[in-house]
């Protein structure tokens, strides 16, 4: 049973990595969302799913790279990854700025209760998510491979792919990036200001319509960066490939206690390798369950997280 | 017009309430009668307007409109009576339906013997789900719901013992009661059973609500901290209403699968509960007239227009986005009214 | 494949058996304390019915409670005073069960209210009123009575499902004696206005009416004459002296320096978290820190 586990121990950590950061992207939009509103963003699992057609669009129909037997010449595969990237970050995070304006906006100008609020997200998740489904005739959508997947070198039976190491790269640098921008631009001070206390910050001048746009923009960008470099790897994506995504980055946004920055990385990269090693223990297909029972289990028993100091100090 | 104009001001439930509560006992009886011997000979009626182009009318006023009513019935208990969101709630279908597949396929009950042992398992798996969930709060419970109802069905799919995504075939319908008799090409009988209960719910329903239970989950749903602070046990309330909405979504998976004759996990997937609560949002949360009237029409739609019914999910989901954005009370809002007597003297004042 | 499954159902169980023993304990430890209060009922006159022990609690870094002390004898009116901020209704929220105490603890006839569920904490008698109007909107005002009174009905939803006798009889009971209540407050005639309609002065008694409800043992309301006019505010202070007269006992926050002295029996003074005087109306009213703390702030602190 646990053989697999203790055989190719090293090589699963590496994948578990890997997979922990496209969790620790998606977990920023919803903390950056919950960190401003005190709501789950429910919708941020197809501002995802938005941005993996975004990516393949790019990249198989305009770029033209449809051949997909092997890696692609360097000069065009960085042209691609470049503005592939790019392009599945901005369309996730309009996206996103669409939902906000679309479900969030109208129900908090007038001050509504909660429900209605939750229900309105969910309106739109399902919305976009039915007209991607349409559109795409209920079919999975196949990536053309741009990046062949040969390991570069191997370490301890790990081997390091392209695809694995441009994921961890890129994603850990844009994480430190978003991590300073919160803490020391002028707008990032601006979100933690209403993070922190959302009367207080109104009084000192703070537009909060244009503050929880930009935040619902930046969790959007993040949530469309780990769009690109799903879709780098699994090559494929489907109208309803946020809704796992969407409840593991969630998890990994509750264990790192939600409202943290940093607890979602330390949160997505836990769950990533938690997740590998359970699934070579159980069988991919008892992934999800996995993951739900994690969330339960950290909902009832540490519900500010398991690295969640105190919330309200450490909060976005 | 005058109607539409009450229906704008939204108080034609204040209007029906009121007119109801001046009618005398005798009166009541015979309207209550009528609308239900009305209701009851719809099935009569598939003809001309109401007929149904895309499939059977008989088999539509059983699944999707009846069955629509009943489930959205008894999630309306659950977020209409106590504001709880169950974003879960097909799995209490999925949890009926299985029994009575399992049951009827191996052992030589029948559904009636069968539905209060599935009523049962759905109301105890609503307690295993809700201890732990309903510490929860708003958006927690929600995502926990409905990732418990990912599990049952991906369990479902999982399960080589019970069909795995094949599921399970050759259900047995219900046995027949004297001269009624229950088969697929006249559905009539399903009907009358899905009426019955229906009515069985709006009873409870209405008996709870004016009762302590009712008032407890109408504290919780208002302000749960001062519900609590006020005396009322309220994890016990919650799971009372987490556990009722699970046995109406029981009962109603047993009939819907003794009726299918085939069931697999494919049936139970979170677009069910996404449906019947777009049916309680656009109806109008926890009102029992407003919950019919919304299922009824947004289960009767996508039947009798056929472009509707290829889009169906996205005209549910914009139906929640829009009725929560310009009428959040839905189509026919909950009490606003106060009795008519207090009413007068204040007129007077 | 049933690894996950047995883990997920293992958890359930585990969680619904630790729920259901720690209401176990609770109901016990409850009957226990109401023998015990009937024969303490019939003793001395003057006894202590709540105590506040060394009561401390903290937010992040604010002190908002520091060792205060404090006793509540049966049947008397104890105004609770102090500057914004000093904290007040603090005190009632660690009393309610609504914050846990950093330290100290609360007594109730001597039993200790550490980790008590709220709803148990309403069940043995506390009731309060609330700083900013909390009451149900969306029911009419005897219902707001009556959920109170539910409190100590004990046939549940299923008796009331199927219309039980006894459930009859205690729907019955409660409607009347919410009416009662209501009665005795002086605003019946709203009984069945809803309460979100009601003018503000009527919300304010219908929260004292909602409180009384759950007939408490100590009544704790939070500055109940809050916007209210002269005139009112005399009316009030005839109702919280006969609610007091009624046999309940009031622990009550208010600024009104003239009501206070008209009916409190004794004054306790908060300030920065800390009680700073606790005696007589007439000798809190001239003691020299009291006067510093309401005359002396310093500019930056208000
Ligand atoms: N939940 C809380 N979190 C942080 N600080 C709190 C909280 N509740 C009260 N405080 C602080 O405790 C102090 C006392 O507040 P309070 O008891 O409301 O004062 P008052 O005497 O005016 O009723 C204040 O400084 C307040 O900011
Ligand atoms: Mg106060």
């Amino acid at each position: 049973m646990f053989s697999t586990l203790i055989d190719q121990f090293w090589s699963l950590t590496l994948s578990g990595i890997a997979l922990g950061f496209i969790y620790v992207l998606i977990s920023l939009g919803y903390t950056m969302v919950y960190g401003v509103l005190r709501m789950i963003n429910f919708a941020n699992s197809e501002i995802f799913m938005f941005g993996t057609f975004a990516t393949i669009v790019i990249s198989r129909d305009f770029l033209g790279n449809v051949d997909g037997t092997k890696s692609l010449p360097l000069p065009k595969l960085i042209l691609t990854i470049t503005l592939c990237l790019l392009g599945s970050m901005l369309v996730s995070g309009l996206v996103a700025v669409f939902v906000e304006l679309v479900a969030y906006r109208r129900l908090r100008a007038r001050g509504t209760n909660k429900l209605a609020t939750l229900i309105s997200a969910i309106g739109i998740s399902i919305v976009l998510s039915e007209f991607m489904r349409i559109i795409t005739n209920s079919r999975p959508t196949l990536n053309p491979r741009v990046l062949e997947k040969k390991s570069l070198f191997e370490i301890a039976g790990a081997s390091f792919r392209m695809d694995t190491v441009l994921t961890i790269i890129f994603a850990a640098v844009l994480f430190v990036v978003l991590d300073r921008f919160v803490k020391f631009s002028r707008l990032g001070r601006a979100i933690r200001a209403v993070s922190m206390n959302e009367d207080a910050s109104k009084l000192m001048g703070v537009d909060l319509n244009k503050v929880i746009s930009a935040t619902f923009l930046i969790g959007g960008l993040m949530s469309g960066a780990a769009a690109f470099f799903y879709t780098l790897t699994y090559e494929n994506t489907k109208f309803n490939v946020g809704f796992t995504l969407g409840l593991a980055a969630f998890t990994a946004a509750v264990i790192g206690g939600i409202g943290n920055i940093r607890g979602a990385f330390f949160g997505g990269l836990s769950l990533g390798l938690v997740e590998v090693y359970a699934s070579s223990i159980l069988g991919t297909e008892w992934k999800s369950v996995t993951v739900f029972i994690i969330l339960v289990l950290v909902l009832v028993l540490k519900p500010n997280g398991i690295f969640g100091e105190a919330v309200q100090q450490t909060r976005a | 017009m005058k109607l539409l104009n009450r229906l704008r001001e939204g108080n034609l439930r204040d209007w029906g309430a009121s007119f109801w509560e001046q009618s005398s006992p005798t009166k009541r009886k015979v309207i209550a009668t009528s609308l239900i011997g009305f209701a009851a000979l719809a099935p009569f009626m598939g003809f001309g307007l109401l007929d149904t182009p895309v499939s059977d009318y008989g088999a539509v006023l059983v699944y999707p409109v009846g069955m629509f009513i009943l489930m959205a019935l008894g999630l309306n208990i659950v977020v209409g009576k106590s504001g709880l969101l169950d974003l879960g709630y097909v799995a209490f279908f999925a949890i009926g339906a299985y029994t009575m597949a399992i049951l009827g396929t191996r052992t030589s009950l029948n559904t009636w013997e069968i539905m209060p042992i599935g009523i049962a398992l759905a109301m105890l798996a609503g307690l295993i789900l809700g201890l732990p969930a309903l510490r929860l709060r708003g958006d927690y419970l929600a995502i926990v719901t409905l990732g418990f109802g990912e599990i049952v069905r991906i369990s479902a799919l999982n399960t080589r013992e019970i069909g795995g995504p094949n599921g399970i075939a050759n259900v047995p319908v219900p046995p027949s009661i004297g001269p009624i008799k229950f088969s697929l090409n006249d559905q009539k009988a399903f009907f009358w059973v899905v009426l019955i209960m229906i009515l069985l719910t709006i009873w409870m329903i209405r008996r709870l609500s004016v009762r302590r239970a009712g008032r407890a989950w109408e504290a919780i749903r208002q302000d749960e901290d001062v519900a609590e602070l006020m005396g009322v046990h309220t994890l016990k309330y919650k799971l009372w209403s987490f556990s009722l909405g699970a046995a109406v979504g029981g009962a109603a998976g047993v009939l819907y699968a003794s009726k299918t004759l085939f069931i697999a996990p494919e049936m139970f997937t979170l677009n069910v509960s996404i449906l019947i609560l777009a049916c309680v949002v656009f109806g109008g949360m926890g009102n029992i007239w407003g919950v019919v009237l919304g299922a009824a029409i947004l289960a009767y739609l996508p039947e009798r227009i056929r472009f509707i019914s290829d889009a169906r999910l996205l005209v549910f989901g914009l139906a929640l986005v829009i009725t929560m954005n310009f009428r959040p009370d839905g189509l026919l809002p909950r009490k606003k009214r106060e009795k008519a007597i207090v009413k007068s003297t204040q007129d007077g004042i | 494949m049933y690894n996950v499954l047995f883990v997920y159902l293992a958890m359930a169980v585990l969680i619904s058996i630790d729920t259901i023993r720690r209401d176990r304990i609770q109901k016990g430890k409850d009957q226990e304390r109401y023998v015990q209060e009937r024969t303490l009922l019939g003793q001395k006159t003057k006894r202590v019915l709540l105590e506040l022990k060394n009561l401390t609690i903290t937010f992040g870094g604010v002190t908002a409670l520091n060792a205060v002390n404090l006793k509540i004898y049966q049947g008397e009116i104890l105004a609770l005073i102090g500057p914004n901020g000093a904290g007040k209704t603090t005190v009632f929220n660690v009393v309610t069960g609504v914050y846990r105490a950093t330290s100290g603890e609360v007594l109730l006839n001597e039993q200790s209210l550490d980790g008590m569920k709220r709803h148990h904490i309403t069940k043995i008698g506390i009731a309060r009123t609330f700083q900013n109007i909390r009451l149900f909107g969306d029911m009419t005002a005897l219902e707001n009575v009556i959920t109170g009174t539910d409190v100590h009905k004990r046939s549940g939803l299923l008796g009331g499902l199927f219309g039980m006798p006894r459930a009859r009889r205690e729907e019955k009971a409660g409607r009347v004696k919410a009416h009662e209540i209501l009665q005795f407050i002086g605003i019946d005639e709203y009984s069945d206005r809803l309460a979100r309609n009601l003018p503000y002065g009527v919300q304010r008694r219908l929260e004292i009416a909602r409180a009384l409800g759950t007939n408490p043992q100590l009544l704790l309301l939070d500055e109940p004459a809050a916007g209210f006019n002269p005139a009112e505010k005399v009316e009030l202070a005839n109702t919280i002296k006969k609610i007091r007269d009624a046999g309940y006992t009031v622990l009550l926050i208010e600024h009104d320096m003239s009501l206070i002295m008209g009916i409190s029996d004794r004054v306790a003074v908060l300030d920065f978290g800390q009680k700073i005087a606790d005696d007589l109306p007439s000798v809190v009213q001239n003691d020299k820190r009291v006067i510093e703390a309401y005359l002396g702030v310093p500019a930056d602190a208000s």
